[in-house]
This record gives structure tokens, C-alpha cells and sequence, in this order.
């Protein structure tokens, strides 16, 4: 690094941090210098959000060491670190709407400022520094996103923050308002703060970044100057290489059109179409809030949306409700599985059994040994490790859980199974065969659409490849001649 | 699994039922302090108690499963019990019977109806919603009196259905139990053993994941608040039953006492496990509660208040069982 001459705000060294069944960082070391702009960037799960909130204080690390502005940082909270100025600016802005500006920016301190009155001549000093004009009397719920963040902002700097993290500030901020939050950023550099800026965008952090830090699957792949690096170099690192042998070969017997989905449009969706074809894997690629989640939701009935048409083999019917769905031959294994796919105080039996459970009922009543005998088949056929049957499912690794919620939608035989982030958080081993039986379903006929934030698992699996940003389809790849790079870059086509 | 009785297990077995152990020791003390405790007398006076409270947490206990809350069973009581009396004259007992049923059917659908039509599938959206539906109909109860009481006359025939439910026997048992092991014995099956059964507890779980999977959460929600309302309205008539007079406002009360029986039992007030069978022991414990602290001398005001802390310290024990269990 060039900056020999100046002293390092933040020194993280060796810092690791493990949730069950996955390592979400891996002996991370980097260094923040004084009045520095300091971008990081990485595809989503990549790390990120996980270090910074250890640096708040949200999250303890599990080894390694923190060392901000001379001091130690060791079992601290969010107030602590707020206070040895160290600040952090989420995404989702931490607000209250019903109070008012000044109110919001000295939230919890009214006592040393001398009362719930007096904030208000303080909080305009704050923010005439940063040049914001905003009426400190005026309710937070008035103002746009990009004045909150000016708020933020302003209270950052209440605390007298010596680095301020942002976490994705530009993502709903129109051209001008990106404009003023840079003059902003650059004004308190200038001020000697050093700031983190956190962004998909690599457009930003060529614009005004110095240097950049690389994240990917929980590694520190590099560390760098800004006019070193190349955007291609850029994207390679945050995309990485695929290790050979991760994957099992491709599946090839694409056949008939089954699936048409047109004219779906939502608040995000913007007349998304597509099609899917028999024993084909279509891969999603797009960012976390891209739309991708939503698409799928919107056919499987997860969310109710008017006019959409779906034709599943040439016929056009009606989806209102996942029910529906499952009727006409869909499955789909969701997002979030902890909230969306599994029942976590359940047996495995029950979890597996849940789709089936109409098939099972004979005139309202249950028949329990068709329900063991299908968990127990299902257990068997894909390997899920558990003690028992009966074993509450939240004692299994991730890997497992999520094969039981895939046996759940295979006793159904489905023709069109929806994955949507199906390897999240799960060991290698597991990945290899979730992949394994991916390809086994589309040879038994079955088609496939992937969603996945992994670019690789999505470039190896599919058939096809769509990418999807703000809402819009962008493109269409066949992954054999795309390279990962011509890919994303659609994928942040914005 | 050792089955031998040690100092070990005892102190397990309390740990894990604290408020059964506690409401034990009660009994026992009271029976030394109080020899009137176990009079034939006194243990009929509990069982008379328990007949109108167990329908009403046995409605509420497929409620608390599915994850939910009703408080509106209070005004249910009071309008079917005003209503229901009310009628028998001008147009007979079984018919006067009916009707009441059928409004506890309909005050738990329009619930149900409000509650999914509102998007209150949340249990706090869903306690409000009830609790501002048990005004409405305690009001309606209210409108429909004048505020005044409903006495019942036995004005048309020698044999009334409301004397033998309110103070008959059939063989040794009264009436009222007889439908108490009648509404268990349905509710058990379906709890148990039914497609419905099993959606309600899905529901309870987890919402959103037995939605995806193609669970019918909707009409579980229906169905519950549905055997709620009716469930409330058997409860009214069987207090009416025994009291022969319905008041506007006699239900108040019940709703906090049937959560407070079917938490007790040990059914989890974030839903998806229980069963009807823990909310029997756990209304008897409530009501043999309040016998012995009704015989012990000890005043209404102060056994509120240890409702309360009970109530408290049963949610309070079974967060910590589920925080214990999630790790």
C-alpha cells in the first residue's frame, strides 16, 4: 500500500466468524487509514455485512483482532462503539419516523444535551456542516431516502466518528442526490474521517474510492488501490474461479417448452417473460433485490399478482396461491430456509411429509404409516443424516435440512421445481450432492429453475442463464459461450 | 430410560411443571389448613366451575395451536348466554338452543373473516382485533337487554333441557361432564388425527413455510376461530344452565381465564404444539387454584393478581424451555 505516511484508523488482523455450518469469515486482515475513502465490494454472502456488524458490535467474532484508533475493540455493543466513533450507516436506515430531525439525530441523549428542546440548535450546527439544509423541527417520515441518510449522516458525526461505514447507500438514490452524498463523503475525508463504502456498484467505487478491498465466501481475496486495479480484474476476483470437479457434467436433454411466463409486473417486476423447457436447468443471476425472488414467488403464487399469465405445456391456468401451484405440477424450495422452508420445532417426519399431506388424508383423516413410510423413503433415497425420523429438524446440519425439503417436493414428482438459493449456507459435500440430484430430476423429465447468488453454481448447473437487474430480464446467455464477467456485467446493468 | 423414582427426576419433573407442582402443594396445604376442602360438597362446587371454563379453553387451545389468539370469547358468552335465554319462551328450548350455537358459529367466522380480510395474521394484530370484536359483542349483549339480566322461566313444559344440563345426571356423572367428554373426544380426534388437526399445529409452526408448502393456513384460521365461537357458545349455555339467569355481561373475564388454563396445561402461546388433553389438567388447576385460595380466605382482588403472575411465569418458563431447546 502507498499510504506509508499515513496512520491506520482500523487495523483488523486474523478476525474469523463462524454461524452453524458455514464460516462467514475467514482470518480477515485489513487495514483503514485516516481520512481514507475505502471501498469494499463482493457478490452478496460474500462477507461483508458480517465484518461490519462485528465492527458495530451486532455480531462477536469468534478469533482475531481489532484494534480502532488505538484502542482494543473486545466484547463491545452498538452504543459502545458508536461512542469511540465508530459509526455505521445501514441500508435499511435506523430511524424513527414519528420524531423529528434534531430528535432522531440526539436519540437517547437528550438528558447531556440538556433536554428534548435543546437538540434542536445542536442538530443544525451538525448539519449545516455537511451543508444540509433540512428543517430540524420537520418529522422524519417527510423526507426523502437520501435526506435520512443526510441524517445518518449528521448523527454519525454527533458521536465525533472517526470512521463511518456505509452499507450500500446509493441503492435508492436518484443521480443528483448520488451527487450531493459524494461532495458529502469527500467534505468529511477532508475533515480527516475515514469512511468504509460498502457497494455493489463498481461504477462508485471507480468514481471516488481510493482503495478497494475484495470479499468473496468469506475470504479477504485482495486489498488495493483503486488506480491498480482494473474493472475485469475487479469483477474475476469478487466472481472467483471454478475449482474443477465441484460440479457434476452438465445435463443436456433440453426438449418441449413447458413453462411461458409473461407480462408479470409488480412495484419491482417490470414485464418479466420468460420460458422453460423440458429437462432444462434455467439459471438466475441477478443481485439479492434484483427481482429474481419475486419472479418466482409471483408464479408459484407466493404473492398475489394480478395479470400475469403462465402456460405450462401450451395451456394457460390460473395461479392464486401456492396450493394452486402445487396442483398444476410446481415446487418450490425457498429463499430463507429457516422462515420460508421448514417448520424448525418438527420432526423430520412432518417436515418431509407437509406436501404430501393432502395425498395422505383419506376423508379428513391422516394415515400416519403412509406418512413414516414416505419420510422414511425419502430419508433414505437422499441420504439425510439423522438420528431418527422423528429427530426435530432444527438438530440437522444445514446440508440436511435442506435435502429433507427437497424430499419433500420429490415425493410429489414435480414438473417444474423453483430453487431459489438451494446450496445457501451449506458445506461443500452437501452442494455436490444437491447438484447430483438436480441433475438426476431433469433427466427423470423434470425442469429446473435455479436462482443463486453463487455465480459459478449457477454457471456450471444451467442450461441457459438469465440475468435480471432492477426488476427487467437483461439478458440471455447460454453459460458454454458466456464468459462469468459478460454475465455479470448485465447482471449490474442498472 | 431410567424409570426409578430419585431426588434427581423429582427435581427435573418439577422444574419442568413448576406451576402443576406449585398448584399441588396448594391443594395439599389447603386440605390440612382446611378441612372442607375434601367435602363431597366442595368437590362438586369445582367441577360445577369447571364445566363453562373447559369448553371455552377447549375452543382456545386449537386457537393458541394455530398460533393465534381469540379474546372475543368473553363477549361471546354474554350474547349467546342473553340470547339463548332469552328465546326459550317465544320459540322452545331446542330451537332457543340452536340459535345460540349458531351465533358463536357466526361471532368466530366473522373473526376469522375480519382477521384474514385485515391481514391480522400476526397473534398481537390478531389479539386486538378481538379484543375490539369482544366490545362489540358484550355491546350487542348490552343493546339487546337494555342492560338488564335475562331470567329463565320454565313456563312451557315439565322437563327443561337447561335443568338437566345445568344440574342433571346421567348415571353418576352430571350432564355437563358428559358434554365436556363428548367436545373432548371430538376435539382430540381432530386434534390428533385429521388433515385439519395437523394444519393447525403446520399453522402454528410456522405460517409462512406451511403456506408454501400447499398447507390451507386460511382456512385453518377459519376453522379454529370457528370451534372458538362455537365452543364459547356450549360454554354460555352451560353457565346459564346452572346460574338460570344470563346477564350482558356475564362472559367477561373468561377469555384471560381460558389462555390462562390452556398456557398453564402447557401449550406454547407461540403456537404449533398442545392438545386439548394438557388444557383439562391445566383448567382443573386453575379452578382448584381458586377453591383453595377461595377457602383459605384469601381475597378476589389479590387471586386476580396471582392469575396474572401465573400467566406471567407460565409464559416466562416456556420461552426459557424453547430458548434452551433452540440452542
Amino acid at each position: 500500500m502507498e499510504n506509508n505516511n499515513a496512520e491506520a484508523i482500523l487495523k483488523i488482523k486474523e478476525v474469523s466468524k463462524a454461524f452453524p455450518g458455514v464460516k462467514a469469515l475467514d482470518r480477515i486482515s485489513l487495514e483503514v487509514f485516516r481520512g481514507t475513502i475505502h471501498g469494499i465490494v463482493g457478490e452478496n454472502g460474500a462477507g461483508k455485512s458480517t465484518l461490519m456488524k462485528i465492527l458495530s458490535g451486532v455480531y462477536q467474532k469468534d478469533s482475531g483482532e481489532i484494534v480502532f484508533d488505538g484502542n482494543k475493540i473486545e466484547d463491545i455493543t452498538p452504543i459502545q462503539s458508536m461512542k469511540m466513533g465508530l459509526s455505521i450507516i445501514y441500508q435499511e436506515l435506523n430511524l424513527v419516523n414519528t420524531m423529528t430531525v434534531g430528535e432522531n439525530i440526539f436519540l437517547g441523549r437528550f438528558g447531556e444535551m440538556g433536554g428534548r428542546e435543546a437538540v434542536h440548535s445542536k442538530a443544525r450546527i451538525l448539519l449545516d456542516r455537511i451543508g444540509c439544509q433540512i428543517d430540524t423541527q420537520k418529522e422524519v417520515s417527510e423526507l426523502s431516502v437520501s435526506d435520512k441518510q443526510m441524517i445518518e449522516i449528521a448523527k454519525a458525526l454527533s458521536f465525533d466518528s472517526k470512521l463511518i461505514i456505509m452499507d450500500e447507500p446509493s441503492s435508492s438514490l436518484t443521480f443528483d442526490e448520488m451527487q450531493q452524498l459524494i461532495k458529502i463523503i469527500h467534505d468529511l475525508k477532508n475533515k480527516g474521517i475515514s469512511i468504509i463504502y460498502i457497494s455493489h456498484k463498481l461504477d462508485e467505487i471507480f468514481n471516488f474510492c481510493e482503495v478497494v478491498t475484495v470479499m468473496r465466501d468469506g475470504h479477504l481475496i485482495e486489498t488495493r488501490n483503486v488506480n491498480a486495479i482494473s474493472r475485469n480484474e475487479m469483477i474475476s476476483m469478487m466472481v472467483g474461479r471454478t475449482i474443477e470437479n465441484e460440479y457434476p457434467s452438465r445435463p443436456n436433454y433440453v426438449g418441449e417448452t413447458v413453462l411461458e411466463v409473461e407480462n408479470i409486473n409488480t412495484k419491482l417486476l417490470k414485464n418479466v417473460h420468460f420460458n422453460l423447457k423440458k429437462g432444462e436447468i434455467l439459471g438466475f443471476v441477478g443481485l439479492v433485490g434484483s427481482g429474481r425472488t419475486e419472479t418466482v414467488r409471483a408464479i408459484f403464487g407466493a404473492d398475489k399478482v394480478k395479470n400475469k399469465s403462465i402456460k405450462l405445456d401450451g395451456e394457460l391456468v390460473s395461479i392464486n396461491n401456492p396450493i394452486d401451484a402445487i396442483n398444476n405440477g410446481l415446487a418450490m424450495v425457498p429463499e430463507d430456509r429457516k422462515i420460508q422452508g421448514l417448520l424448525l420445532q418438527f420432526s423430520v417426519e412432518k417436515n418431509i411429509s407437509l406436501a404430501s399431506l393432502s395425498e395422505l388424508t383419506y376423508y379428513g383423516f391422516l394415515r400416519e404409516k403412509e406418512e413414516r413410510d414416505i419420510s422414511e423413503r425419502q430419508i433414505k433415497s437422499l441420504n439425510i443424516k439423522t438420528p431418527s425420523a422423528k429427530t426435530k429438524i432444527q438438530m440437522l446440519s444445514g446440508g440436511n435440512q435442506q435435502k429433507a425439503i427437497l424430499g419433500r417436493w420429490l415425493e410429489l414428482k414435480p414438473k417444474i421445481l423453483i430453487l431459489d438459493e438451494p446450496t445457501k449456507g451449506i458445506d461443500v459435500g452437501a452442494k455436490y450432492e444437491i447438484y447430483l440430484l438436480m441433475k438426476k430430476i431433469v433427466e427423470d423429465g423434470g425442469s429446473i429453475i435455479l436462482i443463486s447468488s453463487e455465480l459459478p453454481e449457477v454457471l456450471n448447473m444451467s442450461n441457459r442463464v438469465l440475468t435480471i437487474c432492477n426488476g427487467r430480464i437483461t439478458g440471455e446467455f447460454d453459460p458454454l459461450q458466456a464468459s462469468a464477467d459478460e454475465i455479470m456485467a448485465k447482471a449490474f446493468e442498472f | 430410560m431410567d424409570k426409578k423414582i430419585t431426588t434427581q427426576s423429582i427435581i427435573t419433573f418439577t422444574k419442568n411443571n413448576l406451576i402443576i407442582v406449585g398448584i399441588f402443594i396448594l391443594a395439599i396445604i389447603t386440605s390440612f389448613v382446611e378441612p372442607n376442602f375434601l367435602t363431597v360438597g366442595n368437590l362438586q362446587n369445582v367441577m360445577r366451575q369447571f364445566g363453562p371454563l373447559i369448553m371455552v379453553s377447549l375452543g382456545m387451545t386449537f386457537i393458541i395451536m394455530g398460533g393465534m389468539i381469540d379474546l372475543s370469547v368473553g363477549g361471546i358468552i354474554s350474547l349467546v348466554a342473553v340470547v339463548t335465554i332469552s328465546l326459550i319462551d317465544p320459540i322452545g328450548q331446542a330451537a332457543a338452543l340452536m340459535v345460540g350455537v349458531t351465533i358463536g358459529l357466526i361471532c368466530g367466522l366473522l373473526n376469522s373473516f375480519l382477521i384474514l380480510k385485515g391481514g391480522a395474521l400476526k397473534q398481537a394484530e390478531a389479539l386486538f382485533l378481538t379484543y375490539g370484536m369482544s366490545v362489540v359483542f358484550t355491546a350487542v349483549a348490552l343493546i339487546y337487554t337494555g342492560a338488564a339480566p335475562v331470567f329463565m322461566s320454565y313456563s312451557k313444559t315439565d322437563f327443561s333441557i337447561f335443568t338437566a344440563i345445568g344440574e342433571g345426571f346421567i348415571g353418576p356423572a352430571s350432564t355437563s361432564f358428559i358434554i365436556f367428554l363428548v367436545c373432548l373426544l371430538i376435539l382430540y380426534i381432530i386434534e390428533s388425527r385429521t388433515h385439519i388437526g395437523r394444519s393447525i399445529c403446520l399453522t402454528g409452526g410456522n405460517m409462512i413455510a406451511a403456506r408454501l408448502a400447499g398447507i390451507p393456513t386460511e382456512k385453518t384460521i377459519i376453522f379454529i376461530y370457528a370451534v372458538s365461537g362455537v365452543m364459547a357458545a356450549i360454554g354460555a349455555v352451560v353457565l346459564a344452565s346452572r346460574v338460570t339467569i344470563a346477564s350482558p355481561l356475564m362472559g367477561k373475564g373468561y377469555e384471560t381465564q381460558a389462555i390462562l388454563a390452556v398456557v398453564v396445561g402447557g401449550t406454547a402461546l407461540t403456537g404449533g404444539k398442545g392438545s386439548v388433553l394438557r388444557t383439562v389438567i391445566g383448567t382443573l388447576l386453575i379452578i382448584l387454584m381458586s377453591n383453595c385460595l377461595n377457602l383459605l380466605g384469601v381475597t378476589t382482588y389479590i387471586q386476580y393478581m396471582l392469575r396474572g403472575a401465573i400467566l406471567i411465569l407460565a409464559i416466562w418458563l416456556d420461552n426459557r424451555k424453547q430458548y434452551s431447546e433452540g440452542n
